[in-house]
């Protein structure tokens, strides 16, 4: 390290001889730093500025400081107070190993005879402090002094499915370096890898147990965690050639990496129903390119998702869409950039929509839920409702023949009706009223019953035909046995009860034999009922003559005739009036 | 007290006893029973519980119960059976016609029918509906009143009124004889068996009854066939496009 200084002072004398003579007027002689402490391993910036200095300027010593670059130097020419002045700076960049404090010596430079010197620096370096970022030398992990390699990852815990940068990184201290590398295969992660803007050696070097190395990236890969857990990234190993040129065969040494440990949280419960897997953080919008068309006529409905997300396994929304409107699988266009930063851009699910008949088709507003990292919880992406109006296609509206036969109908999502609750008009298994004999006694009882009511009637008629008749039959022996009575008072020669027999014979007879009540008998009546006969009247006439007589006899003591003479011509009159009516 | 006289009496009851082996409150306690356990998941018990119902009394309702319980235990030919027994009994039920068209999807045999007389929910309502027995009882109606009005007709004092009457009369009668005509078809219907569905999952039709026919076509479960004779446990069986074959009579049951 001191024979570097050396070769440094040596240098700074040279350049500060060719340095332009200029008034030595307005002199700038001055050391800084851009921090005072640090921590061990850190690195800070040591400017010498001198301006107007000509002749020798000597380096400061650095007191076990380490020099990780410089000095570089730059002059500038700047007009200061009228004047040219040539202003040179140098620049080291240092870091310390361990804690302590550290001096930086004095700078000195001659003008003429004159000396100047700069103030010395002091710089607290306090214990080192741990990194994440900075290669952690794990145990077994097979290095070299003069190079090894790790794996470094962005974070060390995530949800599954979130995106985490590994970098597969080497350290080197020289630059010829031909590797021959071995890569594990990485299980429980989906893994893409970035294209590397800048791959190879990187403008940056790390300072490792005190020894100054040249960072190159080999690889960089987006993992996406698949499932839960503690996952263990192996390490990986290669076979290294240092240092070969063509006269040297160089080196081999055989270097291997420290493994990562990563921690993949499982996505909290309670996701949407139509979760499929989907995290990160994402944007949808649906758009068709129109919506009023004619039947057959496609329509291009397009699903487009944005945002930082593993798109490149998204799966698309479910859709309902209407049964009638045919739906082809959609086609997916890419624009993924996957970069350091992780994997972001847009996945576009183009479908097809062909109505085939005409009417007005609602689409269900298209939801997509998936797990925000970024505030830990589930979200659902809604989009606005889809209005489809399909007017009549060419050729007149689709008739309902042509709609899709038996064999296209999806069963999917159809079932049967439910039971039918009651058990409904249950009945004796094969019992119809047809046929059975209460259905011919129903259509028999009401013809039987009209059958009974003309009968009934009849009989009726019959009975009621009967009485006048029996009347009449028994009207002569009712009579004889009334004259028998008044043949009988006629004998004893009682007066009263032979004119009351001999009345009641001829009333009661021809009230009987004419079908009249016994107050209904007037010489009127006796004529009306004996008129068919010619010798009705002067009948009718000797009838109510006798009748007369008899009352006449009955209540009054008035007897003109005798009663024999009275007698016979009663039993004539009957017969008369039977033989008139007969005929 | 003499024995003998008791016995037609017995004799009377013990062969009535096995008709009525469920009585219609049991049957109807099963049915909730059956529509309780179907609502579980159950389908099994309720199927059998239907059945039990089924020895003894029929309904549409019942039938199409049936028909869901075997349809839901993935038996569809019996559940086509059993929409089909439905539909004889409630021409033009709705919830009927759509499951039988449902299961019909699952029978692989498509046969080209001629486009039938479609016969829409109104006119199974017409002709009787979920009541078999409608237009038997409007046959006994309209005889009740056809002499109702005859016997009017010939009693009343008035000339008018028995006219108007006797024309009452006539058109009840007529009633009565389509009634009983109809009565007569439906009651054929309902009784019919000339139609039969394929149990067996695959059937081959021969060209006689006995194994030696040739083999003329080949049916799968639950296709709707026409059945014309029978003969020593053989049908012979016509499909709707006229073709004749015979197959074993265990491979299909009469609607």
């Amino acid at each position: 390290m001191m024979a570097r200084l050396r070769h440094t002072a040596l240098a700074l004398l040279l350049l500060a001889a060719l340095a332009p003579a200029l008034s030595a007027q307005e002199i700038t002689f001055t050391t800084s730093v851009d921090r005072t402490s640090i921590a061990a391993g850190e690195q800070f910036q040591l400017t010498l500025t001198a301006a107007n200095i000509q002749g020798n300027i000597s380096a400061p010593s650095l007191g076990g400081l380490t020099v990780l670059r410089g000095p570089s130097q730059s002059t500038r020419i700047v007009e200061m107070n009228g004047r040219m002045v040539s202003r040179t700076t140098y620049v080291w960049v240092l870091t310390a190993v361990s804690a302590g404090k550290y001096t930086i010596g004095s700078c000195t430079a001659k003008i003429g005879n004159a000396v100047i010197e700069t103030d010395p620096i002091t710089i607290d370096v306090s214990a080192p402090l741990t990194r994440p970022s900075s290669p952690q030398l794990a145990e077994g992990q097979r290095r070299n002094t003069d190079i090894f390699i790790t794996l470094e990852m962005s974070r060390s815990k995530g949800y599954v499915g979130e995106q985490v940068v590994l970098s597969y990184m080497l350290y080197s201290r020289t630059s010829s370096v031909e590797p021959q590398w071995e890569m594990p295969k990485l299980e429980g992660f989906w893994a893409e890898d970035v294209t590397l803007s800048n791959s190879g050696w990187l403008d940056r070097y790390e300072t490792v147990n005190g020894l100054r190395y040249h960072v190159a990236i080999i690889k960089r890969q987006l993992l996406f965690p698949q499932r839960s857990g503690k996952l263990r990234i192996p390490p990986y190993s290669a076979k290294c050639t240092l240092d070969r040129t063509f006269f040297n065969r160089g080196r081999v040494v055989d270097i291997t990496s420290n493994a990562v440990e990563y921690t993949a949280i499982e996505l909290p419960p309670g996701a949407p129903a139509d979760f499929n897997g989907a995290v990160g953080d994402l944007q949808m919008t649906v758009k068709a390119d129109r919506t009023n068309v004619k039947a057959n006529e496609a329509i291009e409905l397009t699903v487009r998702f944005n945002g930082r997300s593993n798109l490149k396994l998204l799966d698309g929304p479910s859709i309902d869409f209407p049964t009638d409107l045919e739906v082809y699988d959609p086609k997916v266009s890419d624009k993924i950039n996957v970069s350091e930063t992780g994997m972001s851009g847009q996945r576009e699910f183009q479908y097809l929509v062909i109505p085939r008949y005409e009417g007005v088709y609602e689409l269900e507003p298209i939801t997509f839920s998936y797990f925000d990292t970024r505030s830990g919880t589930y979200r659902t992406l809604r989009s606005d409702p889809l209005t489809f109006d399909v007017a009549v296609g060419e050729g007149g509206p689709t008739p309902a023949a042509q709609r899709p036969g038996k064999s296209e109908v999806e069963l999917v999502g159809t079932d049967i009706r439910y039971l039918r609750t009651g058990s409904g008009n249950l009945r004796p298994k094969g019992a119809l009223l047809y046929g059975s004999l209460r259905w011919w006694a129903g259509m028999g009882a009401p013809a039987l019953a009209f059958v009974l009511l003309l009968v009934w009637r009849r009989h009726r008629q019959r009975e009621q035909a009967d009485i006048v008749g029996m009347r009449r039959k028994r009207a002569d022996k009712i009579a004889r046995e009334h004259l028998k009575q008044a043949a009988q008072a006629l004998k004893q020669n009682e007066r009263e009860p032979f004119y009351a027999a001999l009345s009641k014979a001829m009333h009661g007879y021809l009230a009987n034999k004419l079908g009249l009540g016994v107050a209904e008998i007037t010489e009127q009546r006796l004529r009306e009922s004996l008129t068919n006969a010619p010798s009705g009247d002067t009948l009718a006439k000797e009838i109510m003559a006798l009748i007369g007589t008899c009352d006449m006899a009955r209540f009054a003591p008035v007897e003109d005739r005798p009663r024999q003479d009275l007698y016979d011509q009663a039993a004539e009159l009957i017969g008369r009036t039977e033989q008139l009516t007969r005929a | 007290m003499n024995y003998a006289l008791l016995l037609p009496f017995l004799l009377s009851v013990l062969l009535a006893r096995p008709l009525h082996a469920l009585s219609q409150a049991e049957a109807e306690g099963m049915f909730i029973v059956a529509e309780e356990a179907y609502a579980q998941g159950d389908h099994a018990k309720a199927l059998s519980l239907f059945d039990s119902v089924a020895t003894v009394y029929s309904s549409a309702s019942l039938y199409y119960n049936l028909g869901n319980c075997h349809f839901k235990l993935g038996d569809v030919p019996r559940a086509i059976l059993n929409y089909e027994r439905a539909l004889r009994l409630e021409p033009g039920a709705e919830d009927v016609q759509a499951n039988l068209d449902l299961a019909r999807l699952q029978v692989v045999d498509r046969i080209n029918e001629l486009p039938g007389f479609a016969l829409g929910a109104t006119w199974g309502k017409l002709r009787g509906g979920n009541d078999v027995d409608q237009w038997a009882r409007r046959a006994i109606w309209g005889s009740f009143i056809f002499f109702l009005f005859v016997a009017l007709g010939l009693f009343m004092p008035q000339r008018w009124l028995r006219n108007t009457a006797l024309g009452l009369a006539a058109a009840a009668f007529l009633t009565t004889v389509a009634s009983t005509g109809f009565a007569a078809w439906r009651a054929a219907e309902v009784r019919d068996t000339s139609e039969a569905i394929i149990l067996a999952s695959k059937v081959d039709a021969l060209s006689g009854p006995g194994t030696t026919g040739t083999v003329l076509f080949v049916l799968h479960r639950g296709t709707k066939v026409g059945v014309q004779k029978e003969q020593d446990g053989w049908y012979e069986v016509v499909l709707p496009n006229g073709s004749v074959g015979w197959m074993p009579a265990t491979s299909l049951e009469r609607i």
